[in-house]
C-alpha cells in the first residue's frame, strides 16, 4: 500500500518530509512548518496530517524517535518524526521533478526569469 | 470553549487510528486552540476541522484496517479521546455525524462572530443602552445562552489551570512552531535577563533561531556588532556605543544589556557552524552629531516603524527565525496588535507574544498566592485559563500602572514569571561609576537635549523593580517634578537617509 500511495508522492507527504529536513519535529510542529512553508495555504488537520505520517511510517520514508530532553510537555511527552535517508531521496526525486517541471515551464515562457 | 467540541469530533475517526494517534490529534487541537485566538482565528480552525473531517475523513477509512494495526498503548495523558467502538462506522451514520458536526460548527461560528467579540470589545454593555438588537443577534445570543447553560458550574474555562512550563523548554517549543517570537521586556530587570542569557546559551534553542532583534542596539553599529558576535576583535569602546547610544533611552543604560550581548556572543562561540545573528532595532542615531532636540526627532518619532522594517529586511525576507525583544509597551496588546506585530501579520508572519508579568492582580498590595507554587522562570499560555483571566495591566506592571479592562488573555499568548514581584530587581549603572566620567557627563548632555534637565547620579548598583509608590509624597508636593519638555518639530519628518554601517 504505500509503495502505491507515495508514488507518485503526495504533495501533502512531500511537504511534510521538507519540514522534517532540518530536525525531527511532533506532530503540531509539522503542522506550522508546512503551513509556513505554503505560505498558509496548506494547513494540515488531524486525519490529513496523522493519515499521512501513517503512510510514510509504513514507506519507510519516516521514523518515530524519542522526544528531545528539552520536551518538557506536561501532558505526557510527544510522538516526534524524523525524516529517514529513504525519505531524503525521495524528497530530493521530488524537488528534482518539480525543478523539471519549472524548465520546461520557463522554456514554454509561462514562467518569467524571476522565478528559481 | 469549543476544544471539547473539537476534541469531541475526533470520535467520529476510526477507531484504530484514533487508538494509534487520538491523543496526539486532542493534542495538536490544543495547541492550535491555544495558540490561534481572535475571531478570525478560530473560525479558520473550525474550518480546518470541518474539512479535515469531508475529506481526511474518508480517506482514512478508506484505508485497509491493517493501516493502523499496530496499537498503541492505552491513553494514559488524560487525553479527551476515548476508543468506543471497535466496528466501523456505516456510511450513513458517517453521514449523520458530519450533517451535526455541521450544525455544531455554524452554532459555534455564530456564537463568535456574535457574542464572544461583542463581549470583549465591550459592546454588550452599549446595547444595554441602545435599541433592542436584531433577531439574527437574538437568536445568536439564545444560542449562547443555551452553550453556557451546557457548561460545567464547576469549571468555567478562565477558571482552569494554566500548564507552567519551564520557561526555556517553552521557548523553544515556541521558536519551533513560529517564525516570530516576541518577547516583551521590563527594562533592565535582572532575573529576567538571567534567563534569557541563559536562554540564548541553550544549545535546541541557538540552533533553532536564526535572528535575535533587540531594542537596545543602535542600527549605526550593526556593522561592528556582527563583526565583534562572530568572535572577531572588535575595541569594546566601539561596540558598546551599539547599546550605549539608543534613542529609546537617554539615561544610563543598565549592565544586563552588555550581559545579554556577551551571552550572545559566548553562544556562537561554543556552536557548530550555526551562528545566530543579534540584530539591532533601534533608528542609526549619531549621538556625536545630535546638538538638539530636533536632530533627535524623527528617530524617537520612527522608532517602532523601524524595529518593523529591520525585522523585516533582515529576518522576514531571509525566511529566518527570530526572537525579537522589545520593552513590552511596544509589544503588549491593546485593541489588537500594536503596530510592530500589525506590520508583520500585513508581511504574512505570525509571530508568538511572550511578555514579563507579575504576581500582582490588583492594586500594589494584592499578591496572588496562586504564584507561590510555581517553580520559575516560568512561562504559561494565557488562552482560557484563570491567568489569562486576570486584568492585565497590574500583572504587567507590578501594580503600578493605571487598571483597565484588558485581560492578560488578551494582552499576549504566554507569560514569562521570574518570581514574585518583590524578588525582582533593577540592574542600575553604580553612580560611583557615572559621577565625572565622560559617560556620565554625556548622558546628562543627552537629558538636557531630550528632557531640558540634568540628573544627579545616586542609583546603588540594583533597587527593587517596583517600589511603592509614595501617593501621600506625591500630594504634598514633596516629590521633585519636572516641566513638560516641548515636542521637536521634526517628530513629523521622515527618518533621514541611513548612513553607511559603522
Amino acid at each position: 500500500m504505500p509503495r502505491r500511495k507515495l508514488d507518485p508522492l503526495p504533495s501533502v507527504a512531500f511537504q511534510i518530509l521538507l519540514a522534517l529536513a532540518d530536525q525531527p519535529l511532533h506532530g503540531y510542529a509539522i503542522m506550522r512548518h508546512v503551513a509556513e512553508q505554503t505560505e498558509g495555504r496548506m494547513r494540515l488537520g488531524p486525519a490529513t496530517l496523522y493519515g499521512s505520517i501513517q503512510t510514510l511510517l509504513e514507506g519507510g520514508l519516516v521514523e518515530e524517535v524519542d522526544a528531545p530532553a528539552h520536551d518538557d510537555s506536561q501532558d505526557g511527552r510527544r510522538r516526534y518524526y524524523r525524516i529517514s535517508a529513504a525519505g531524503r531521496k525521495m524528497a530530493r526525486d521530488e524537488a528534482e521533478r518539480l525543478a523539471g517541471v519549472l524548465r520546461v515551464a520557463r522554456t514554454k515562457d509561462i514562467l518569467r526569469g524571476e522565478y528559481v | 470553549m469549543s476544544e471539547p467540541l473539537l476534541s469531541g469530533l475526533l470520535a467520529l475517526y476510526p477507531a484504530q487510528f484514533r487508538r494509534e494517534y487520538g491523543a496526539e490529534c486532542a493534542r495538536l487541537l490544543r495547541d492550535r486552540f491555544r495558540d490561534e485566538r481572535g475571531v478570525m482565528a478560530r473560525m479558520r480552525l473550525c474550518a480546518d476541522v470541518l474539512h479535515d473531517l469531508l475529506f481526511g475523513v474518508p480517506q482514512l477509512y478508506a484505508l485497509p484496517r491493517r493501516a493502523f494495526a499496530k496499537a498503541a498503548p492505552a491513553q494514559a495523558d488524560g487525553t479527551m479521546i476515548r476508543v468506543a467502538d471497535e466496528a466501523r462506522l456505516s456510511l450513513g451514520a458517517l453521514m449523520c455525524a458530519v450533517a451535526l458536526s455541521t450544525g455544531a460548527f455554524g452554532c459555534m461560528m455564530s456564537w463568535f462572530a456574535n457574542v464572544r467579540y461583542a463581549c470583549e470589545a465591550g459592546f454588550l454593555r452599549q446595547a444595554q443602552t441602545q435599541p433592542p438588537v436584531k433577531k439574527s443577534h437574538q437568536s445568536s445570543m439564545r444560542l449562547a445562552s443555551f452553550y453556557m447553560m451546557q457548561q460545567p458550574a464547576s469549571a468555567p474555562a478562565a477558571s482552569m489551570a494554566p500548564s507552567v512550563r519551564d520557561a526555556t523548554s517553552a521557548m523553544v517549543d515556541a521558536i519551533n512552531t513560529h517564525k516570530i517570537v516576541m518577547f516583551g521586556e521590563t527594562h533592565a530587570n535582572k532575573q529576567e535577563y538571567a534567563w534569557l542569557c541563559s536562554l540564548v546559551r541553550d544549545p535546541a534553542f541557538h540552533a533553532r533561531v536564526d535572528d535575535i532583534v533587540v531594542e537596545f542596539g543602535n542600527s549605526l553599529y550593526q556593522k561592528s556588532v556582527d563583526r565583534w558576535i562572530a568572535g572577531e576583535d572588535v575595541p569594546m569602546a566601539q561596540v558598546e556605543k551599539a547599546w550605549r547610544n539608543i534613542v529609546g533611552a537617554v539615561g544610563p543604560v543598565s549592565p544586563v544589556y552588555a550581559e545579554f550581548y556577551q551571552a550572545v556572543r559566548e553562544s556562537n562561540r561554543m556552536s557548530g557552524s550555526h551562528k545566530v545573528r543579534l540584530l539591532l532595532g533601534d533608528p542609526y542615531a549619531d549621538w556625536e552629531k545630535i546638538k538638539d532636540k530636533e536632530d533627535l526627532g524623527p528617530f524617537v518619532a520612527h522608532r517602532d516603524e523601524w524595529y518593523a522594517q529591520v525585522v523585516e529586511d533582515d529576518v522576514l525576507a531571509k525566511g529566518h527565525r527570530a526572537l525579537l525583544i522589545m520593552g513590552a509597551g511596544h509589544f503588549r496588546r491593546a485593541n489588537g496588535p500594536e503596530l510592530i506585530e500589525q506590520k508583520l501579520r500585513a508581511l504574512g508572519a505570525d509571530p508568538y507574544l511572550v511578555v514579563f508579568g507579575t504576581n500582582v492582580v490588583g492594586a500594589y498590595d494584592d499578591v496572588d498566592p496562586r504564584f507561590d507554587s510555581w517553580k520559575t522562570p516560568a512561562i504559561v499560555a494565557l488562552a482560557g485559563n484563570w491567568v489569562g483571566d486576570l486584568p492585565a495591566i497590574p500583572v504587567l506592571t507590578g501594580g503600578m500602572g493605571q487598571a483597565s479592562s484588558l485581560k492578560m488573555a488578551a494582552a499576549a499568548d504566554a507569560m514569562l514569571y521570574v518570581g514574585p514581584r518583590d524578588s525582582l530587581t533593577t540592574v542600575n549603572v553604580p553612580a560611583s561609576e557615572l559621577e565625572n566620567s565622560d559617560y556620565g557627563k554625556e548622558i546628562n548632555r543627552r537629558l538636557m537635549i531630550q528632557m531640558g534637565r540634568t540628573m544627579t547620579f545616586t542609583l546603588p548598583a540594583e533597587t527593587p523593580e517596583f517600589q511603592r509608590p509614595a501617593p501621600q509624597q506625591a500630594a504634598a508636593g514633596n516629590v521633585q517634578r519636572f516641566p513638560q519638555a516641548q515636542a521637536p518639530k521634526s517628530m513629523h519628518d521622515p527618518l533621514p537617509p541611513r548612513p553607511p554601517s559603522q
